[in-house]
């Protein structure tokens, strides 16, 4: 059997991996922009071959996986999705593992996403509004600043998804502050409609959303076009730096806890969870007559105004969340990949190992808003002190020359992973391997990663504030005002945003 | 009696140049002015360093148009009771500007004990090439209760606390901008910020424009947080080293009513320190509580005025009780430390004018002998009314018909803590702890 993977990063290495352990014994090909050190060793030791490319070129990867008489394709990140691969490659004829183009709209379209949501009434809803240009948001926001009260504290996003990148979270409910948080609110907008611009495939540049705080987590499930089947709840920590500071990243790292749900998310939030990431597969297919073989995942959050919430949808794995659940998969990836594409998974068993896992990011000093500064550092890695700590290494933004040297390629470099029972003790795990400087840069440049992830100190932060918010919705479901948003302006009377916001929605269909 | 308050904010990513970060340093430390009220600073950094030093309140030493005059995207703010405390600015090897709370024992007063901190930094700095080495080593070699924010030419900010974590500091966040460091968390929560957690006791931080990173000291001792910060110096608001002032007040409330019971109608603490105690020794008495006094003008922390004359001055506008409250009545008084006596005789005798019968005197600490190595103000132990005198004689002077204090062991109940685990110098003097 051959199979061939799509996409150069830590999560990529990870399903390279999975597949490598795989009874089937695959000889596994790879296509990726760099070499990622890690997959190019197991594409070799099965056999395989490692090729170059521009993974957004549907054309060239589909001609790859002819040439290479791959039974299989499975694809790792979104662009790919974006740019159509999975359609290009069953073309021709070839079964894969990735969400079509028509598909991935519900991730590289946060507005479309939130606007199937709406349509089809699913939970875990959240108010939004979008906007070609930033003149166009800002004439808007000033228009409504009197009876959109929720205007006022927005998290304001690229209405595309662009890399994990863009968001700025803005409260101004500091009168004040308000002369600057204004500012800053215009400022950032300014910044995404010219982010934006090399993005021709959208029309909508600004997304404006309610801005909603809680414990996040990541949903991630397995699909075939009829059933959906989840893993273990995963949380991964998008600010930069320790403490939860700083701009925002693909993800710093990453925790599972035990038995499918973090020490912070309960089992009927679980099954909640799991029904809004199923019915919004229901819904896209639904709209567009597709089935979606692949990965799926709901970035969640627990909201004082619905309980479980959908931040964004993932048209594949996290990651790093995908190192984490992919660590703990004791089913055989290649029958479930075999299941996805026969539409069988309802009958399949899908095994988890019950541990928890813990993932933390190293990248060069740079990332992830200044990341000129952080590509091109030779990299040395001591992988043997790496395994002795019970620790395993994945690579991702690195790139492995001809001569036998690695680069960073200016994204986060490498993952690193360790199981244990507890998230606090495979933090600790992977502290004592840090702490040994198993990685570094030759030319000095720094590296930094966030010591806190996993740790008990951050999970009891969680809890207390899953707590706080868990208190605010059960007493809405008590009330049956779970999702309504209820306000009342004087001279106005009572408003209705979630009323507006439907009107302003069929208006447009 | 007073310690600085200190206050540092910094902005990540893409744009950060961009922030205006004077306004928020402002708010930010009217938040912390109850810890220092003669001397306010802010300092920026962007282009350049700004140091501006002013005297009084800080609504008083900045208005709109200083703030707006004030450019720099990294702030750090300072606040003092002693009119001549401002931030230590060194020029070389090394340019970097300190703010200290406390004292490293360096010098004889706070102000030559920071320089001498502060020349040290920039010496190690210089020399090791490493700021967050330079600093943790600073901290393993210097005793002393202190905590402080340092900003260097190269934008990094460093925020350290001593050995022991004798004074607080505490970090927030806000979005996916800014981070900070400051005394108390009410400075957080002021500027709409996320409360993470305290700097560990002989840890660093340190920001710079790619990343945070922490260090400690090699070998940790005991902690010995200042138990006077929970007493008297901190607002009630505040959450240091992951314990709730408020919480603690309450408690030593409840500790008091239970080690030293007296029958009376009603319970009065005095504004505004002293109300939580009030409050605990209310439900633990079952004796109602009554607001006793109302303020005039603003709020005027009496202990750290500096001259005998605004002292009087102050407790004339602070403290004017309700008549209604106290007439007829028998009253258990609960004020949260005892210093000269002096307010405390006046509040007395002034409840009593007012129609008062019996007034007993609670004090939700231990009685206030020593004065504070690591530099917070406290009048030299001849002032000291605890010092010379003993219950029953400070009861007479005071005009009360009972008066006690809390016991150092129920201090340290109310803290959850061990003594081992508090500074207890200022009610103990220097005993090991």
């Amino acid at each position: 059997m051959k199979i061939m993977g799509v996409g150069g990063g830590a999560r990529e290495h990870a399903l390279a991996e999975a597949i490598a352990r795989s009874a089937h014994s695959p000889e596994i090909y790879w296509v990726s922009e760099l070499r990622n050190p890690g997959i190019y060793k197991i594409v070799k030791a099965t056999g395989g071959e490692y090729a170059l490319a521009d993974t957004k070129d549907a054309g060239r990867i589909a001609d790859l996986a002819v040439k290479w008489h791959v039974d299989m394709v499975v694809v790792g990140p979104e662009e790919p999705n974006f740019h159509g691969i999975p359609d290009e490659v069953e073309r021709r004829g070839i079964p894969c593992i990735g969400a079509k183009r028509s598909l991935s709209i519900i991730e590289m379209s946060k507005a479309e996403m939130r606007r199937l949501q709406w349509k089809y009434n699913i939970p875990g809803k959240l108010l939004f509004k979008t906007y070609q240009s930033y003149s166009e948001a800002l004439r808007d926001l000033e228009r409504y600043s009197e009876t959109l009260t929720w205007l006022q504290n927005v998290a304001l996003k690229p209405a595309r998804q662009a890399g994990g990148k863009g968001v700025k979270v803005v409260e101004d409910s500091q009168i004040y502050l308000h002369a600057e948080k204004q500012e800053f609110k215009e400022r950032h907008m300014r910044w995404l409609e010219e982010y934006m611009e090399k993005y021709s495939d959208i029309e909508e540049k600004i997304l404006v959303e309610e801005k909603v705080w809680g414990p996040e987590y990541t949903l991630q499930c397995f699909v075939d076009g009829r059933t959906v089947v989840g893993m273990p709840l995963v949380q991964d920590n998008k600010h930069a730096h320790e403490f939860d500071i700083g701009p925002e990243t693909g993800g710093m790292g990453s925790y599972t806890g035990r038995d499918f749900l973090l020490p912070f998310i309960t089992e009927e939030e679980y099954k909640r969870s799991i029904e809004i990431v199923e019915a919004m597969v229901k819904a896209i297919q639904d709209v567009t007559g597709e089935h979606y073989h692949g990965f799926i995942a709901g970035q969640m959050m627990l909201t004082e105004i619905e309980g479980p919430t959908l931040i964004e949808m993932y048209s594949r794995l996290g990651d790093p969340e995908g190192v984490n659940v992919l660590a703990l998969l004791k089913t055989d990836i290649v029958d479930i990949f075999e299941a996805i594409i026969d539409e069988r998974l309802a009958k399949m068993k899908i095994e988890f190992s019950d541990e928890a896992t813990v993932v933390k990011s190293l990248a060069p000093k740079g990332y992830p808003d200044f990341r000129s500064l952080a590509k091109g550092h030779p990299v040395y890695v001591n992988e043997t002190l790496i395994k002795e700590k019970g620790c395993k290494l994945y690579w991702g933004s690195a790139h492995l020359g001809l001569d036998g040297s690695i680069t960073t390629g200016g994204s986060r470099l490498i993952e690193i992973l360790a199981i244990d029972e507890s998230p606090a003790k495979a933090s600790q795990r992977i502290e004592e391997c840090i702490s040994l400087n198993p990685v570094k840069l030759l030319d000095g440049w720094g590296l930094f990663y966030r010591s806190d992830i996993g740790s008990a100190e951050m999970i009891s932060r969680r809890v207390e504030l899953a707590e706080r918010v868990r208190r605010l919705y059960k007493y809405r479901e008590e009330r049956g005002t779970l999702g309504k948003r209820i306000d009342w302006l004087p001279k106005i009377g009572r408003v209705d945003p979630v009323a507006s916001l439907l009107k302003e929605l069929s208006f447009r269909r | 009696m007073n310690t600085p308050g200190i206050l540092g904010i910094y902005p990540f990513g893409l744009g950060r140049e961009n922030w205006r970060i004077s306004r928020f340093v402002y708010y930010g430390l009217l938040a912390l002015q109850h810890r220092g009220q003669e001397a306010s600073s802010i300092i920026t950094l962007g282009d350049d360093l700004h140091v501006e030093s002013r005297r009084g309140l800080v609504e008083d030493a900045f208005n709109e148009k200083a703030l707006l005059s004030i450019p720099g995207f990294i702030g750090v703010g300072f606040l003092s009771s002693a009119s001549n405390d401002s931030p230590i600015v060194i020029s070389s090897p090394i340019r970097l500007v300190l703010v200290g709370d406390g004292m490293p024992l360096l010098g004889k007063d706070r102000q030559s004990a920071w320089r001498a901190f502060a020349e040290l930094l920039s010496d190690e700095i210089s020399r090791t090439g490493n700021s967050l080495k330079a600093a943790v080593k600073l901290v393993e070699e210097v005793n002393g209760g202190y905590s402080f924010i340092a900003l260097t030419e190269d934008q990094e900010m460093l925020a350290g606390r001593d050995k022991y974590g004798i004074k607080p500091l505490e970090i927030g966040s806000l979005g996916f901008d800014l981070g900070a460091i400051a005394s108390e968390t009410s400075a957080l929560d002021v500027l709409g910020m996320d409360h993470v957690l305290s700097v560990g006791r002989g840890e660093v931080v340190r920001f710079d424009p790619y990343s945070i990173e922490r260090m400690r000291v090699r070998e940790l001792p005991n902690p010995a947080y200042c138990s006077f910060e929970y007493v008297y110096l901190a607002r009630p608001d505040s959450i240091l080293n992951g314990i709730p002032v408020y919480s603690v007040r309450i408690r030593m409330g409840e500790i008091l009513a239970k080690e030293t019971p007296a029958t009376a109608d009603t319970v009065i603490g005095i504004p505004e320190t002293a109300i939580p105690f009030a409050i605990g020794y209310s439900r633990a008495s079952g004796i109602n509580v009554d607001l006793g006094f109302v303020t005039t003008g603003r709020r005027v922390r009496t202990a750290i005025k500096p001259s005998v004359f605004e002292r009087l001055m102050g407790v004339q506008l602070k403290l004017n009780p309700i008549k209604s409250a106290v007439n007829g009545k028998d009253i258990i008084l609960i004020d949260d430390s005892v210093v000269r006596g002096t307010t405390l005789r006046n509040t007395v005798w002034n409840l009593k004018r007012r129609g008062a019968r019996r007034i007993h005197v609670r004090i939700g600490s231990p009685p206030l002998k020593f004065s504070c190595p690591f530099g917070v103000e406290i009048p030299p132990p001849d002032e000291l009314i605890a010092r010379s005198l003993s219950e029953e004689e400070i009861a007479e002077v005071v005009g009360a018909d009972t008066f006690s204090f809390l016991s150092v062991n129920g201090l340290s109940q109310a803290l959850g803590l061990p003594p081992s685990n508090l500074c207890l110098r200022c009610w103990l003097g220097g005993v090991k702890s």
